[in-house]
């Protein structure tokens, strides 16, 4: 089995990998620009406290937030809280928006160094000079706290982070935006680009293609031709130069076989035939002649398909190209079956005038194979359906017979040279070793194809198409 | 009949000029494509028979010096090789026939009966044997004037065996000419089509005319010869 498009392959690929980036890339940003963010609020944090520290804390303007948040450089609805605690833990100063379950560890006079606020989140401990930064979490939402301790008491900021986590949703809703376009951005261009990589081997394939159609002694051009492809051409030209030389050294062979054998042959079938004329009509002596002339003529079939097949394999197949009436040629034929073999159902549906140019001789003897093959295997009391008829531009002619079932193995089989579809070898199945192979060589011939049709085991189907 | 036989393989020569010979033709043999051409330049012919493959100047361009001289006598080529190559060529230089080997005597007699009717303008549609009219054209069958109703291969079976009168035809030879070359399902075919024809010649008289040799095949009567 053929694994999915490579194509495909690539392009998901590639967006995968670029998907991977792309989301890593976006939760690192966003993580650090939580960070620089929270880390300027703590300098401002830290400014600020320092600055009310060394208030007297009498000294707090009416709506001390307000100053502050203008101060942190904090827009108007960024909640801002304040609390100031003397020495001894009274809470000096509270501002209402102050967080009700927020609690500041009370001040110590130990030096800040050692100051280990274990009630607060320990997650960002953080402290310059005598400052505690860090970040609580309740009900009233996140908010960063900075705690400054003074031997004269204790000052927080508290500076909600609402808005800071407002900023990051909408990059993160940027980010959810964005990465699924650029995915698709980098999936389409994955797919152009490998489209573009794949396109020498497309090329590639279309030259072989015309190669084998045209015979091997084609090759693939290398002009114009990516350099990392040229490798893979040569080595395909080098391969098909093998193979044409092999090839034309068994297709000479056995048309040169055949050539030769042609002449002896000549002679026996003369000599024979002059022999019959000779003899006593109806004498042993001329029925055992006659035996030997068909013997004769059956190896002069033989060597004269040989011969057809060499040509067809080395392409070289001439044809006369004539007007053949296919419809009248089959008609004949039905009528040679049905003399041939009156115990089987002949059931023919040949649509009038169809002609194709071509050879006739050849074209005859192809469905003559056929039709042959058709009665030889056929069943007792067994039959034979022929239909012709146009097909847009093609002829397309059916046979088909009842059979033995056949199995896979065997119908895989029926084309090659010399196979017989009953390993018995009798002699009822004489010659139908190079018939099917002939017939569809000729069919090919003239631009045309053979082909062995899927049908019940219990028969045979072959079709032809001709072009019109 | 005057005809010269242009063939370098001795034992065919040897056959076809005997074939040939029983039929009434002088036959000149020759095995060089050369001393070939000059023969048939030399002298009168009635239709030369050429094997493509000769030492010397070969069938094709031996027929091409024969046309380009201005000759028009019929010629019949024989080859062994590429039969469609050669056919389609030879017939496109001029050659009046050709025929394959292996080749049947009977056959190649036939087709020199035919190019010289040809060249000579006669009519060769007509085959006329004993009582039997055969228009090759019309492919009407007369008997006595009666007209005879023939299926085409029961035309072409009659015409084959009306050709030939006198030869013996063995079943293989009738099947191929019929028939063609490949249909040969194993079957009595023959058998069967010449009864069909002789019960449709009884009526007439004529069945006796087609004699079965046994074991062998058939032969049409000839008139005037005994056995």
């Amino acid at each position: 089995m053929s694994r999915p498009s490579f194509r495909w392959r690539i392009a998901l690929g590639a967006s995968a990998l670029a998907g991977g980036v792309l989301v890593g890339f976006a939760l690192l940003s966003v993580w650090l620009i939580y960070q620089a963010k929270i880390e300027r609020l703590d300098a401002q944090i830290e400014i600020a406290l320092i600055r009310i520290g060394r208030l007297p804390p009498t000294d707090l303007p009416p709506a001390p937030e307000a100053t502050l948040a203008g101060e942190l450089g904090l827009n108007d609805n960024t909640a801002v809280a304040l609390q100031l605690m003397d020495a001894s833990g009274t809470v000096m100063y509270r501002s209402n928006s102050w967080p009700d379950t927020l609690r500041v560890p009370r001040p110590r006079h130990s030096p800040p160094e050692r100051t280990d606020p274990r009630s607060l989140n320990p997650v960002l401990p953080r402290r310059r000079a005598a400052v505690i930064l860090d970040t609580w979490r309740g009900r009233a939402g996140r908010w960063r706290v900075g705690t400054v301790n003074a031997p004269r008491g204790q000052g927080t900021i508290a500076v909600s982070l609402a808005a800071i986590r407002q900023e990051m949703a909408l990059i993160r809703r940027i980010y959810l935006l964005t990465i699924p376009g650029g995915l698709l951005l980098v999936a389409g261009g994955a797919w152009r680009l490998s489209g573009r990589a794949l396109k020498p081997i497309y090329r590639l394939g279309q030259s072989i293609d015309q190669v084998t159609a045209r015979g091997l002694d084609q090759r693939v051009s290398t002009t114009d031709i990516d350099q990392e492809f040229e490798g893979l051409i040569q080595s395909f030209n080098a391969m098909l130069e093998r193979l044409e030389r092999s090839f034309h050294q068994a297709s000479r062979f056995s048309g040169d076989a055949a050539h030769e054998l042609k002449t002896p042959l000549a002679i026996l079938q003369g000599e024979l035939e002059q022999a019959i004329q000779q003899a006593e009509p109806g004498s042993p002596m001329q029925q055992t002649l006659n035996h030997l002339l068909e013997e004769v003529r059956r190896l002069s079939g033989i060597v004269r398909k040989l011969l057809l097949l060499s040509l067809a394999d080395a392409g070289q197949m001439a044809l006369r190209r004539d007007p053949v009436n296919l419809s009248a040629l089959v008609e004949e034929q039905l009528e040679d079956v049905a003399l041939l073999a009156p115990d089987l159902k002949v059931h023919g549906q040949v649509e009038p005038d169809l002609v194709v140019r071509g050879d006739r001789d050849l074209i005859t003897q192809a469905i003559q194979n056929l039709l042959s093959n058709a009665i030889k295997y056929n069943q007792p009391q067994g039959w034979i359906r022929i239909l012709a008829r146009r097909q847009a531009q093609r002829l397309s002619l059916t046979i088909a017979n009842a059979s033995r079932a056949l199995s896979d193995e065997e119908r895989s089989h029926l084309f090659d040279r010399f196979y017989r579809g009953d390993p018995a070898h009798n002699r009822q199945t004489d010659g139908l070793g190079l018939g099917l192979s002939l017939a569809r060589e000729i069919i090919r011939a003239h631009g045309g194809d053979l082909t062995l049709d899927d049908t019940a085991p219990e028969a045979v189907q072959f079709t032809f198409w001709l072009p019109l | 009949m005057n005809v010269l036989l242009v063939e370098d393989e001795a034992k065919i020569a040897s056959f076809v000029q005997q074939g040939l010979q029983e039929q009434g033709f002088v036959v000149d043999s020759c095995g060089h494509g050369n001393e070939g051409y000059a023969m048939a330049l030399d002298r009168d012919y009635d239709v030369v028979l050429l094997d493509i493959m000769v030492p010397g100047m070969d069938g094709l361009a031996i027929l091409k010096a024969l046309r380009q001289a201005g000759r028009n006598l019929p010629i019949i080529l024989l080859t062994a090789r590429n039969e469609l190559d050669d056919r389609l060529q030879g017939l496109n230089l001029g050659a009046d026939d050709y025929l394959a080997k292996p080749f049947y005597v009977e056959e190649l007699i036939a087709r020199i009966h035919a190019v010289v009717r040809r060249s000579l303008g006669e009519r060769q549609n007509l085959l006329s044997v004993g009582p039997l009219r055969l228009d090759r054209i019309t492919r009407e069958v007369t008997c006595q004037n009666q007209q005879v109703e023939l299926t085409t291969r029961e035309f072409n079976l009659l015409e084959y065996l009306m050709r030939s009168p006198g030869r013996v035809l063995t079943r293989t030879q009738i099947l191929e000419h019929v028939w063609g070359y490949d249909f040969n399902p194993g079957t009595n075919v023959v058998d069967v089509a010449i009864q069909r024809l002789r019960k449709k010649l009884d009526p007439l008289d004529a069945a006796g005319w087609i004699e079965s040799v046994r074991g062998v095949g058939y032969r049409f009567y000839q008139p005037g010869a005994e056995g």
